[in-house]
């Protein structure tokens, strides 16, 4: 038996992945995902082309105050936040004015999320990987093979463990094979370029696929244990998936802003427009001089920038920690982050862009010539690991023992008959 | 002989875990996300109450015509349907530095996205095995060898399916609108029912779509484990797949030029180039000027105090001068309106071609139910592309109504003191006119939403007949 064991759960592998290669839910699986995988990342590569064009644009000549970022070639696979980080920041003698935002009349775009290789993984390979798990162990009872299979001298611990990483292997292989390929592809153009460091955040990204993927497959297979007909498993399946992916991340900002107060962007710029005006009202007025209107105009608009972003903070932490409940939103989280085009990214990248308008409001109080143009360097990996990244994928990876350890209890307590 | 079909369908669902399933999920879902919005809309109708007190509040002190336009910008009010149903209402201004990137990471949870998504999947996991379970579990046959005919066990298969998932929806959006009703700060009005009226119908057709796509599906099938994978495949591309990636489709197939480019075009023409031209303009006329005027010869190079004790010696200069001058400004007029007709061209052509790429955008999408379902929910909701089409004929109108009240109330002021600064003094503005948003009416709403009911109602005809003659043609054995 200590013998036998091992080869045993090897061939419970090897059967897994014959019987999935040989399936028709292997077919309809491998082409909907190739297909999905591709266009997603053919439009979004041209969406990225497009937007670099506008960029050699709006490029700021040395010496212009103005904050521009190019797009983040990692956009293509998860365009989170990029078209917001790479507006056009100028910096004027009352603050930032941000120019160059939309880069679309097409109303169309605000009505659904972007097809890109993130929303893919988050919503189809998850439904994939589902569907690979829900029937492992409730579909062998019907078909009666389980039985046999626990006649043979194997654990269930190894049957569970093998039928797991057969349907793993047959799910990440393809995966992978189909995004490496849809990478090369997009790598000939030599509009694409990937930075330096990209390819270790690709492998970080694609690594953050697979634990998600291996999550919904522990969940399916927990799921399969604990219900007697495949069918019903399906069901249970399917809502808790539709919460996980739908409902949760979505319901859990609208709950943060009913606890975060956080005042309209609306408010804010109406106040902005009002205190600008009347400013410029009291200086013709009383003839004061301007120098001194701009300096208390900035010292408030900062007051105001200050206080909106302390609050939307508060409201991007809260929101975050709700929405991790569901692991698609964690998922979410992670990827951006690695990518580059993340929530927390795009904090930083204000920051800096309010410390940058300080810098060149100093110059020139001081008339100092040489300006220093905008610098922006990413966060490295590690940074974005360190900064909440770690804890979304080891939230993932916890999540995922957690299951399959549940699995594991319900497999072992299931009446195979 | 279809009732009995019909009963024993609704019968059996009622009795199924599924539909305890759905019913629970659905009945926690609606009246969570009915009571956090209508509580979201409350903060939005504060907000916009406050803003147009600051508003009110600096026209009392600092209302002066130099910049007021900037601080009485028409801006859309909160709409009471927002309770239910937040279409492109979400703040997303691209324009702030202090924005909002929250709903661009996760929409934001509503009716249309829990009918849209969950009742399009409920529909099929309802309907995936109508079919091929019975085929499996071999009382298809038993069906079929009494005296009904196929099309009724059809039609009661689509129908019980379809009403089994409507008594969830119906239920929990009954207690949502419960909700709604006790909350005394949320209005709706007449036609804001009516509206809910259409959607609840438009509902229905969308879940008789899947319904159908479900049975369809199921009698191409002989075991209900393909079936559910085919409906599953079908559901991705149709709900998540097609109308995500329309716009960028439109996007290759009818290309916009870039507004930055075209931006930079505009300012290049009405910058640069009409100062070339109309240097060049008014230096043509100029000279034609000056040979027909010979009194003028070298007025060119005079100062202007020089020019000035001219005009005040001789009178046939002072005439001349005058036609001079313009003459010399009727060029830079002319130069401005050439540039500006020629950035006017390119503006229409960016507006012509993104209308169109938004018409593709479209047409592309409403291949997929649940677009149509999205289009047919925020226009009907006052959330949609329509109403943002309607504010703006209405901001556009009351820009004309407020620049006419602007010219009267400067030539008022004028005619009262002719030396006053009118457009950096503090004015009272208390009869200013006031913009007044005013929903559309229920009748250009449901015009607007007629294309994708319509679409609907085929895709539903369609897709039975469909599986009407796969189901004629299934072997029930």
């Amino acid at each position: 038996m200590p013998k036998a064991a091992p080869r045993l759960a090897g061939t419970i592998v090897r059967k897994e992945i014959v019987a999935n290669l040989l399936s028709y839910k292997f077919f309809i699986v491998i082409g909907l995902t190739s297909l999905l995988i591709f266009t997603g990342l053919f439009v979004m590569a041209r969406d990225y082309k497009g937007r670099l064009a506008d960029y050699d644009l709006i490029k700021p000549k040395p010496g212009d105050p103005i904050a521009v970022l190019a797009p983040n070639p990692l956009s293509v696979l998860a365009k989170g936040l990029d078209e917001a980080m790479t507006r056009s920041f100028e910096v004027e003698s009352i603050g930032i004015e941000v120019r160059a935002g939309r880069q679309s009349g097409n109303a169309v775009f605000a009505f659904f999320p972007a097809p890109d290789f993130v929303y893919i993984v988050k919503v189809v390979l998850s439904l994939v990987a589902l569907l690979f798990g829900f029937d492992q162990i409730s579909r062998e009872r019907e078909g009666g093979t389980l039985k046999l299979i626990l006649s043979n001298p194997v654990s269930r611990a190894a049957v569970l463990a093998g039928k797991w990483l057969g349907n793993f292997l047959t799910l990440a292989v393809p995966f992978l094979i189909v995004t490496l390929l849809g990478l090369a592809v997009l790598a000939l153009d030599p509009g694409f370029r990937l930075r330096e460091g990209d390819a270790g955040r690709l492998a970080l990204l694609l690594g953050i696929c697979l634990a998600y993927i291996a999550l919904f497959l522990s969940l399916g297979f927990l799921i399969s244990a604990t219900t007697r007909r495949s069918a019903s498993t399906l069901v249970i399946l399917l809502l808790i998936w539709a919460g996980m992916v739908f409902v949760l991340p979505n319901l859990g900002t609208l709950l943060a802003r009913q606890i975060v107060d956080v005042p309209s962007v609306r408010s804010l710029h109406e106040k902005r427009q009002q205190i600008w005006t009347r400013e410029v009202l009291l200086s013709i007025a009383d003839r004061s001089t301007w120098d001194a209107r701009i300096q208390s105009m900035n010292e408030e608009f900062d007051r105001l920038t200050e206080d909106y972003r302390m609050k939307f903070d508060r409201l991007v932490r809260l929101s975050k920690n709700l929405n991790r409940l569901s692991p698609a939103a964690s998922f979410v989280y992670a990827a951006t982050e690695v990518a580059g085009t993340g929530i927390g990214e795009e904090g930083r990248l204000k920051q800096e862009i309010v410390r940058y308008k300080n810098r060149v409001l100093e110059d020139n109080r001081l008339g100092r010539k040489d300006r220093a143009a905008f610098s922006y360097r990413y966060r490295p990996a590690g940074r974005v690991l360190a900064e909440g990244g770690l804890f979304d994928i080891a939230w993932l990876v916890v999540l995922n023992i957690v299951l399959f350890a549940a699995g594991y209890a319900a497999v072992v307590r299931y009446d195979v008959r | 002989m279809f009732r009995a079909v019909i009963a024993k369908e609704l019968r059996n669902h009622l009795l199924s875990f599924r539909f305890l399933a759905v019913f629970v999920l659905l009945v926690v879902i609606v009246p969570v996300t009915v009571l956090v919005l209508a509580n979201d809309h409350v903060r939005d109708l504060d907000d916009y109450a406050r803003r147009r007190a600051e508003i009110q509040n600096y026209l009392n002190r600092y209302a002066h015509f130099n910049r007021i336009g900037n601080i009485i910008a028409p801006t859309q009010p909160p709409v009471p349907f927002q309770a239910l149903i937040r279409g492109l209402s979400a703040e997303t201004d691209l324009n702030s530095f202090d924005d909002d990137p929250l709903p661009v990471m996760f929409p934001l949870l509503d009716l249309t996205f829990i009918a849209a998504v969950l009742l399009s999947l409920a529909a099929l996991v309802f309907t995936y095995d109508a079919v091929s379970g019975e085929k499996e579990d071999g009382t298809l046959k038993l069906m079929l060898s009494n005296g009904v005919s196929r099309s009724i066990i059809l039609l009661g298969k689509v129908a019980g399916g379809a009403a089994a998932l409507l008594i969830p929806y119906l239920v929990s959006l009954a207690v949502g609108m419960v909700l709604l009703l006790f909350n005394p700060r949320v209005g709706w009005s007449g036609a804001d029912w009516g509206a809910l009226g259409i959607i609840l119908l438009g509902s229905v057709v969308y879940i008789g779509v899947f319904c159908g796509l479900g049975v369809f599906i199921s009698s191409r099938h002989h075991s209900s484990s393909a079936s559910i994978l085919t409906c599953l495949f079908v559901w991705v591309l149709l709900a998540l797949v097609i109308p995500n990636l329309s716009p960028y489709l439109a996007s290759v197939l009818r290309p916009t030029p870039s507004r930055i480019q075209i931006g930079r075009e505009i300012t290049r023409l009405t910058d640069v180039e009409r100062d070339d031209l109309g240097r060049k303009l008014s230096q043509e006329r100029r000279t034609a000027v000056l040979a027909k005027y010979p009194i003028l010869a070298g007025a060119e190079r005079l100062s202007v105090a020089e020019i000035k004790a001219r005009i005040e010696k001789d009178a046939d200069f002072a005439k001349a001068y005058a036609v001079f001058r313009d003459e010399s400004a009727a060029g830079w007029k002319e130069a401005n309106a050439i540039q500006g007709g020629k950035a006017r061209i390119l503006r229409e052509e960016l507006g012509r071609k993104e209308a169109a790429q938004t018409r593709l955008s479209i047409s592309l999408s409403m291949i997929s139910p649940l677009a149509d379902l999205t289009y047919l929910f925020a226009d009907l909701s006052n959330t949609g592309m329509r109403n943002q089409a309607h504010f703006r004929t209405l901001a556009e109108a009351w820009d004309r109504t407020y620049g006419e009240y602007e010219s009267g109330k400067i030539e008022a002021l004028r005619r009262g003191n002719p030396t006053m600064d009118v457009w950096n003094t503090p004015v009272d503005v208390g009869d200013m006119p006031r913009f007044q948003y005013q929903e559309e009416t229920l009748t250009s709403r449901i015009r607007g939403v007629l294309t994708p009911l319509t679409v609907l109602l085929i895709m539903a005809v369609g897709i039975f007949a469909a599986a009407f003659i796969s189901f004629v043609r299934t072997d029930p054995r």
